[in-house]
């Protein structure tokens, strides 16, 4: 039951999502646009490019969609509401997530294409910029919580949620949270108008329908795991607990989206110089500031 | 203990089986992930184990590493997609006779050391990792710094080394370098 709640709140959560991005893009809010977009590309013709790695390009998608499911699995969305209360739930988002890259250097390897390839490997180096600035920010919140049980984290911050508790933390992990699930401005490995779709570009029929609702997914866990680890999870007044989350979710994820709207898409150079010199710092600050109030403010 | 032992060996198989194919491909993508799959069945081992925190830490560091090195395979082989039909192994005779006395070794001490008794009851996963906290912190501390400090120097190191010498280059190689 708990499962079937779950997945029904990640994917409901992923077609508003898409009904909000094509509200904001085409300025007319269609509910049942995503459904039948979805629906057209089972009917249109899936291609398969000439010479593929088929392995890799048969699982891609599939990966991709069972990381973004995984990851939401150990988030809780009410105290008794989660599918999996690991020991070790927030090192375990880490884990599911580390294969989203796998999982794009599969769809960028496995078509033969040569957009899809840079694409891919793009994503690699995009990696090697954000993903300690997504260690590192759990890493202080672990260590508020003195756990890596996700429902302790959510219950350490039934007096003051982290977002004000480690507003640098907050910051770094929201970022490095935009860049994992490479939405704009850090859409790197699909890139429109300059790899002509990267990653996405030789798929096409069912396989894009997977894929496109495995980012869409991705954005939604992402935007819980936010909200489990700074926005007091479930924590909130007169509703119940699960609505809370939901809103949080909600709220997040279409910040994240409305937010990468507005700005230009970075450069892989620059991603990791202000990755490396100006993030890890700030996060190693961070660490060292939570460390602290933890010591001094009982 | 009947479905623990089932789903033990499972991945066992399949982390042999992913090690197989690491040799049997010649594309070096192909061949970089399937030792990451071989390596995630080995985390799912742990999992199975009841040793969480190990399980989830060998599925999240494999990913990243068996990735970049994947990269690294493509940038150094001449062949990396394995379509030229280059062979990629070599010295076969010696290399056999190694496997079969390293997996040897490896099945004597498996089945002759003294693991002691099976313990009854795996402490539950969050006392788990808070012990292997006090380990790493404590008693063998001076060992995991020791190899932190030293991983750390020998990236520097080969960073710096990396670094083609500014003075020294020529304009064309500024010009490539920028």
């Amino acid at each position: 039951m708990t499962v079937a709640i779950v997945l029904l709140t990640l994917f409901g959560s992923a077609w508003l999502l898409a009904v909000i991005e094509g509200w904001t893009v085409t300025g007319r809010l269609r509910p049942a646009a995503p459904l039948i977009s979805g629906l057209a590309h089972l009917g249109r013709e899936s291609i398969v490019p000439r010479s593929p790695d088929r392995v890799f390009f048969e699982a891609a998608p599939v990966l991709l969609l069972v990381v973004a499911v995984l990851g939401a699995a150990v988030l809780p969305l009410a105290p008794d509401l989660v599918i999996a209360d690991l020991g070790t739930g927030a090192l375990f988002i880490n884990a599911a997530l580390a294969y989203v890259l796998v999982a794009l250097i599969m769809a960028g390897w496995g078509p033969n294409g040569a957009y899809a390839m840079i694409g891919g490997w793009r994503f690699l180096g995009q990696l090697i910029a954000y993903s300690m600035l997504i260690v590192m920010p759990i890493t202080a919140v672990a260590m508020r919580a003195e756990s890596l049980v996700n429902t302790a984290i959510v219950g350490s911050q039934a007096a003051l949620w982290n977002i004000v508790y480690q507003p640098l933390g907050f910051v770094l992990f929201y970022i490095a949270a935009m860049a994992l699930a490479f939405r704009s401005p850090f859409d790197l490995p699909t890139a429109e108008g300059e790899l002509a779709g990267g990653v996405d570009a030789e798929y096409t029929g069912v396989r894009l329908a997977v894929l496109r609702l495995a980012r869409l997914t991705l954005v939604v866990t992402l935007a819980s795991a936010t909200t489990v680890f700074y926005l007091g999870g479930w924590h909130g007044p007169l509703l119940p607990p699960w609505a809370w989350s939901l809103i949080k979710t909600l709220a997040v994820a279409v910040s994240m989206l409305l937010a990468g709207g507005y700005l230009p898409r970075i450069r892989e150079a620059d991603l990791m110089r202000w990755c490396w010199t100006l993030g890890i710092p700030l996060a190693l600050l961070n660490i060292v500031i939570v460390g602290l109030l933890i010591l001094v403010v009982p | 203990m009947g479905a623990q032992a089932f789903f033990l060996a499972v991945f066992g198989l399949a982390a042999i089986g992913f090690g197989v194919a690491v040799f049997r491909t010649s594309s070096m993508v192909r061949s970089a992930l399937a030792l990451l799959f071989s390596q995630t069945a080995v985390g799912c081992m742990f999992l199975v184990m009841q040793t969480e925190f190990l399980g989830v830490l060998q599925i999240m560091m494999m990913a990243t590493e068996m990735s970049i090195m994947a990269i690294f395979m493509v940038m150094f082989m001449m062949d990396p997609g394995g379509l030229g039909g280059m062979d990629m192994t070599h010295q076969k005779r010696f290399s056999i006779g190694a496997g079969v006395v390293a997996a040897g070794a490896a099945i004597a001490v498996a089945l002759l050391a003294d693991w002691g008794a099976v313990t009854a009851q795996a402490p539950d996963a969050a006392m788990q990792t808070r012990e292997l906290g006090h380990e790493l912190l404590g008693r063998s501390m001076l060992i995991f710094e020791t190899a932190g400090v030293t991983i750390l120097t020998a990236m520097i190191a080969a960073t710096a080394v990396a670094i083609p010498v500014q003075n020294l280059a020529s304009k064309d190689d500024k010009e490539v370098s920028q």
